[in-house]
């Protein structure tokens, strides 16, 4: 039995880290970008308007953070999972990223497709 | 046109790949070898003899500061080529450390300009010819750092020639720093002797000379 890709929203606020995660998902033959967001407000109604399963969503954005992206996107789409991106430090991450629904965070440093197969393996279901 | 000869070093997938792709479109830059760690790093200098070598102060096996050991060798082994360093962070620590063995040919840049395309071009064809750059954030990380000495000269500096000083600090001409405060060229050479009078340096007429005086100065200072 052959699974389709997971369709994947990609939201980052700089055009050169969206080019790098698709580059990232490119070599992934189990993950499809469906579509990009630059803002957490463009993130919101493009989740609604792709169905993605998984979201990156980087936590510094302009307009709403990417916490309360995750926020609205899990409360709309309890079927479509989120993972924080950012450069903080685990220490570092605010508060409120442990319980806006996201599945994990990740540092961008340490974002490549080892990485995000294992996460998506381990994670547990959304929904 | 010759391409600029480019190795990139960098441990971070998404930053590599990010500017990989960045700079494979660029018919002016010659993308030779892509490495991950420091080991690498020093074969592919050199086996490929770059103009250019752009890379992260971290990266394996040690994760602190290879990247500013190897400008430091090839200030020795390969004085022709630039370096243009990309860090994270700003830290007045590894600018000084980077610089002290003079601004010819290096640039300094925040991870978060890379995505700027302009910016990173400039900064390679910058150091390609013996230029410097040095990131607007750590010129003003350094700066703060030197005031902070309570008997720094620095302090004696008018608000106005604090501003002068740090475009300076960034390889700006006297027309360029005039432009950006709105003052005459004539104005900005009088707060620019000014400037030198108070923390004791020879004048200077080169851009990056005039880096290299303010960073000297500032190194003395912490």
């Amino acid at each position: 039995m052959t699974t389709r890709p997971v369709p994947v929203l990609i939201v980052d606020d700089q055009a050169f880290f969206r080019s790098a995660a698709r580059a990232v998902l490119t070599v992934m033959p189990g993950f499809t970008t469906v579509g990009e967001a630059y803002s957490g407000e463009e993130a919101v109604t493009r989740a609604a308007e792709l169905a993605p399963e998984l979201v990156l969503m980087d936590i510094h954005l302009p307009g709403i953070s990417g916490i309360e992206a995750t926020r609205r996107i899990r409360a709309a789409h309890p079927g479509t999972a989120v993972l924080l991106l950012s450069t903080y430090r685990v220490e570092d991450l605010p508060a409120e990223a442990y319980d806006c629904g996201a599945i994990g965070y990740l540092h961008k440093e340490d974002f490549e497709p080892e990485v995000l197969e294992r996460l998506w393996a381990d994670h547990e279901p959304v929904s | 046109m010759v391409p600029i000869r480019v190795v990139l070093a960098e441990d971070s997938y998404l930053v590599r790949e990010g500017v990989r792709r960045l700079l494979e479109t660029e018919p002016e830059i010659d993308l030779v070898c892509v490495c991950e760690d420091y080991d690498s790093l020093l074969e592919a200098i050199s086996s490929a003899d770059p103009d250019v070598v752009l890379t992260d102060i971290r990266m394996p096996p040690t994760g602190t500061d290879e990247g500013i050991r190897a400008a430091e060798w090839l200030r020795q082994a390969h004085p022709a080529a630039g370096v243009v360093l990309l860090s994270q962070y700003a830290d007045p620590g590894y600018a000084l450390a980077f610089l002290e063995h003079g601004t010819k040919g290096r640039a300094y840049l925040l991870k978060e300009r890379v995505s700027d395309l302009d910016q990173l071009l400039a900064a390679i064809r910058e150091v390609a010819q013996g230029g410097a750059v040095i990131d607007p954030k750590i010129v003003e990380v350094l700066v703060a750092a030197g005031s902070r000495t309570a008997q720094s000269p620095l302090s004696r500096l008018t608000p106005r020639e604090h501003e002068v000083l740090a475009l300076l600090a960034e390889g700006r001409s006297n027309a360029a720093v005039a432009e950006a405060l709105v003052l005459s060229e004539r104005a900005v050479e009088k707060h620019i002797n000014s400037i030198f009078a108070k923390l004791g340096l020879p004048e200077a007429r080169e851009a990056h000379r005039r880096v290299k005086a303010v960073l000297l100065f500032l190194a003395q200072q912490s």
